[in-house]
């Protein structure tokens, strides 16, 4: 069974150019705009990983992050941070809030594929 | 004697008077200056008004611009990816299809070197074998092959690096988008201040005005891996650390 993986990102390329890296190594992925749409998702579609952005409309991807960690069902789900935003306080703010790894975009397709095989191969 | 002092004072303010005079009649011309200038001033003031509302009135116009770039290269670069996204899936099928054919070389081979076993008695049968094997060579060239596919594939992952400057080039195109808007709302209190009219017949144009979005007004496109390997070294502050010989060990 395929894993499945939640990107949240506004940016519709970002969210297909992480596409492109994971299809390719088999995983299933469900694009998202923005935090609220991702915790909208969550209870439905059956998420092993999330991958999400930082600054996003409605949700931000602090508070989402913040959101699925207080929540009982989904709070050991690995969460990867993907984001334009390289600066100290960012990194240590996502590590706080719970965040299992940060990329920094442009990202390196092969980085992402191997940051998400570390939590689910 | 009271008289005498009456008049003596009387002479103090006339002279006083006299004063005033003489100042006033040095105060006229520059009176006069005064409102020479304020005349040339006004007209100046409502030129200064005007060009300040049609400057404030073609912000939103350079505002939709900006916005209809990024749009238009969003669409061209996923546009872009989806090609690329099927030349990796084709060569991913053609890639697989050489490793069957290599694998089934591999058995005609094992079977072929029992029947030269067989026929290496067979002095006519020498030109025949020479032959047949000359023709089938395809094992040699899989190697090469197979580092051509790498090679593309390698490539293909280059060019969808190189196209997230598409996302980067948007999020600097919003935060100036951002300093516009701040530059048409500093305008646009300036102009009330001069002429309350005025900015009541903007209120209407103001309504089409792009939000700005959510964005990083650092964003910065680079190929550099200092950013990340900083946030590595946070990172790994807690985990254990990542290596490009691990990374590329999953693509090989």
């Amino acid at each position: 069974m395929k894993k499945v993986i939640l990107v949240a990102d506004d940016s519709p390329s970002i969210r297909k150019f992480v596409a492109f890296a994971l299809t390719m190594k088999g995983f299933d992925i469900v694009p998202v705009c923005d935090g609220m749409e991702a915790l909208e998702k969550l209870p439905r579609e059956n998420i092993n990983l999330v991958i999400t952005d930082l600054n996003m409309p409605n949700l931000d991807g602090f508070e989402l992050i913040k959101a699925i960690r207080s929540n009982v069902e989904f709070k050991d789900i690995p969460i990867i941070i993907l984001s334009s935003l390289a600066g100290n306080e960012e990194i240590q703010r996502g590590i706080e809030y719970g965040a299992n790894s940060y990329l920094v975009k442009p990202f390196d397709p092969k980085r992402i594929a191997y940051e998400v095989s570390k939590y689910l191969d | 004697m009271k008289h005498v002092s009456n008049m003596t004072d009387l002479f103090e303010r006339l002279n006083e008077l006299k004063v005033v005079f003489r100042y006033s009649e040095k105060l006229i011309p520059i009176i006069q200056n005064l409102m020479d200038f304020m005349k040339e001033t006004v007209p100046l003031l409502e030129n200064i008004n005007s060009s300040l509302i049609e400057s404030t009135s073609k912000i939103p116009k350079a505002s939709d611009q900006l916005n209809n770039i990024s749009s238009a290269t969003e669409l061209a670069t996923t546009e872009i990816l989806d090609i690329v996204d099927s030349i990796s899936i084709d060569m991913e099928r053609i890639e697989k299809s050489v490793k069957d054919v290599k694998s089934k070389e591999e058995e005609k081979l094992e079977i072929w070197q029992k029947i030269k076993t067989i026929l290496g008695s067979e002095p006519s049968s020498a030109e025949l074998v020479q032959k047949y094997e000359a023709l089938n060579n395809f094992l040699p060239i899989v190697p090469g092959m197979l580092d051509a596919f790498q090679k593309v594939k390698n490539d293909v992952y280059n060019i969808t690096l190189s196209l997230q400057v598409q996302d980067i080039t948007t999020q600097q195109l919003a935060a100036v988008n951002h300093l516009i808007e701040s530059v048409r709302s500093s305008l646009s209190s300036l102009m009330m201040h001069l002429d309350d009219s005025e900015i009541k017949s903007f209120d209407g144009f103001y309504k089409d005005m792009p939000v700005v979005g959510t964005f990083d007004p650092n964003a910065e496109y680079t190929k550099s891996t200092e950013r990340q390997d900083a946030a590595d070294v946070l990172i790994n502050d807690r985990n254990s650390k990542t290596t490009q010989d691990e990374i590329d060990k999953l693509f090989s």
